[in-house]
């Protein structure tokens, strides 16, 4: 994760659900009332970067502010129909940057079954990125789920890697036309 | 994206590095030796054979002025027989058939027998084996002795595809050559493509996928893609991958000291 990575800098701003621990004065602009305070217990989505943050004290043993809950993307509902078959879920529509939150947030929580989930996911879905990239014109590209709109970001680029390749290989080779 | 070009190397690079492959003509004019940055080049004397970098024999097979003799593995009969290998055989299910063997170095199927090729030495008069790319891999063969089955040299699709766009009139029914060629590459790269299931493995330290025998250009095509897929499954894994080192270091501590505990510790010092 690079200091320039638009993508991670994209991760930071998605929202995850946190509940305050403490009442806040004068935090209440974060729930859209400004000049309240906000009361111990408030469910509210923050940013990942502000939530990280405020629930840092959780790390350290003092007491905290935020407890983070993990989002709505990640939620056992989506890890059993990951589970059942990785290649039907819209995982774009869930989170844009699936997997790089995915990341940050199995850093919070010790998870060891999602990151079985999720890495199988990635696995099956890597495979069925680089068949369509070879061909996609093929029938997957035509019907399904899993179009190239409906991936998420690192699979995009993941496609654009596979498919450049080929192309590149084709042009060389003669077979395929010069842009 | 601010750098045009994709990281790793282009298609067209590796096929200039393929040309430095010495290829046997038999030239038609006589030319006197050269002596080019890569080593001098014999004087070509017309019915004589000789080897050259493939950029030179290209270069004066268009010009008419030699014809190629293709490498031995450029023939309908080899290359049927290595996709039959390929993909009849059960035991290259799921991998990719032989390389040439290397000199000084027996492979599997001639166990057994003395290597064939003699050790080189240089000018000090150190021992050496000649190593790929100044292998004599896609020249004809004066002697071709019974146990060398036929093999894809390393630059094979390259070789391949630039003897069949220049001098496809030197080869034996070059349509059939081009048809097993492209049935040889899909097949591979079927294969890669199916390694990616096992490639968690090689994300999480311990596993692999066996890549030999594939050749420059399968690798510069799928490199991008495998190297993405590894990374992913790397920075998924990153958290279990600290839990259980954590773990370790924990036994460690309490358990004392145990020799296997010390050896896998080795193996993370790699990352």
């Amino acid at each position: 994760m690079s200091y320039y990575d638009i993508d991670s800098i994209l991760t930071d701003a998605q929202k995850i659900p946190c509940t305050f621990e403490l009442e806040v004065p004068g935090l209440g602009i974060l729930e859209g009332n400004p000049g309240e305070d906000i009361k111990a217990g408030t469910r509210i989505d923050l940013p990942l970067w502000l939530g990280e943050m405020l629930s840092i004290g959780a790390r350290l043993g003092t007491s905290r502010l935020v407890t983070l809950d993990m989002p709505d993307a990640l939620a056992e509902r989506v890890m059993n129909a990951l589970k059942a078959d990785p290649r039907t879920v819209d995982l774009r529509a869930l989170a844009p940057h699936f997997y790089t939150l995915s990341e940050r947030i199995l850093e919070i929580f010790e998870e060891e079954e999602m990151v079985d989930v999720l890495s199988d996911t990635f696995k099956k879905r890597a495979a069925e990125i680089s068949d369509q990239a070879h061909n996609p014109r093929g029938r997957w590209a035509r019907a399904s789920t899993f179009s190239v709109g409906s991936m998420r970001m690192n699979g995009s680029v993941m496609f654009r890697a596979a498919h450049d390749r080929a192309k590149q290989m084709r042009i060389w080779a003669g077979e395929a036309k010069r842009k | 994206m601010a750098f045009p070009l994709p990281r790793g190397i282009t298609a067209s690079e590796i096929a200039f590095l393929a040309e430095m492959e010495m290829v046997t003509v038999v030239p038609r004019q006589r030319l006197e030796g050269l002596e080019l940055l890569g080593g001098p080049v014999e004087p070509l004397v017309p019915p004589r054979r000789t080897s050259l970098p493939l950029w030179l024999a290209l270069l004066l097979k268009r010009q008419r002025r030699a014809n190629i003799i293709p490498p031995p593995w450029l023939h309908p009969e080899s290359l049927s027989l290595i996709l039959e290998v390929e993909s009849q055989h059960q035991d290259y299910k799921n991998s990719f058939s032989p390389p040439p063997p290397l000199p000084g170095q027996p492979s599997v199927r001639d166990h057994g027998l003395e290597p064939t090729v003699r050790p080189q030495y240089t000018l000090d008069g150190n021992r050496y084996y000649a190593a790929p790319p100044f292998l004599p891999q896609n020249s004809a063969q004066t002697v071709i002795s019974s146990r060398d089955l036929p093999a894809l040299p390393y630059h094979w699709v390259e070789v391949g595809n630039m003897l069949l766009d220049a001098a496809s009139d030197d080869l034996v029914d070059p349509d059939q050559i081009r048809r097993l060629l492209k049935d040889l590459r899909e097949v591979r790269m079927a294969k890669m493509r199916s390694g990616v299931d096992v490639l968690d493995d090689a994300a999480t330290g311990g596993g692999g996928v066996a890549l030999t025998g594939v050749g420059a250009m399968e690798l510069g095509e799928e490199r991008g893609f495998l190297a993405g897929v590894v990374d992913g499954l790397r920075k998924i894994g990153a958290s279990k991958e600290q839990a259980r080192r954590e773990r370790l270091a924990e036994q460690r501590a309490n358990g004392g000291y145990d020799g296997t505990q010390d050896e896998e510790e080795e193996d993370y010092m790699e990352f």
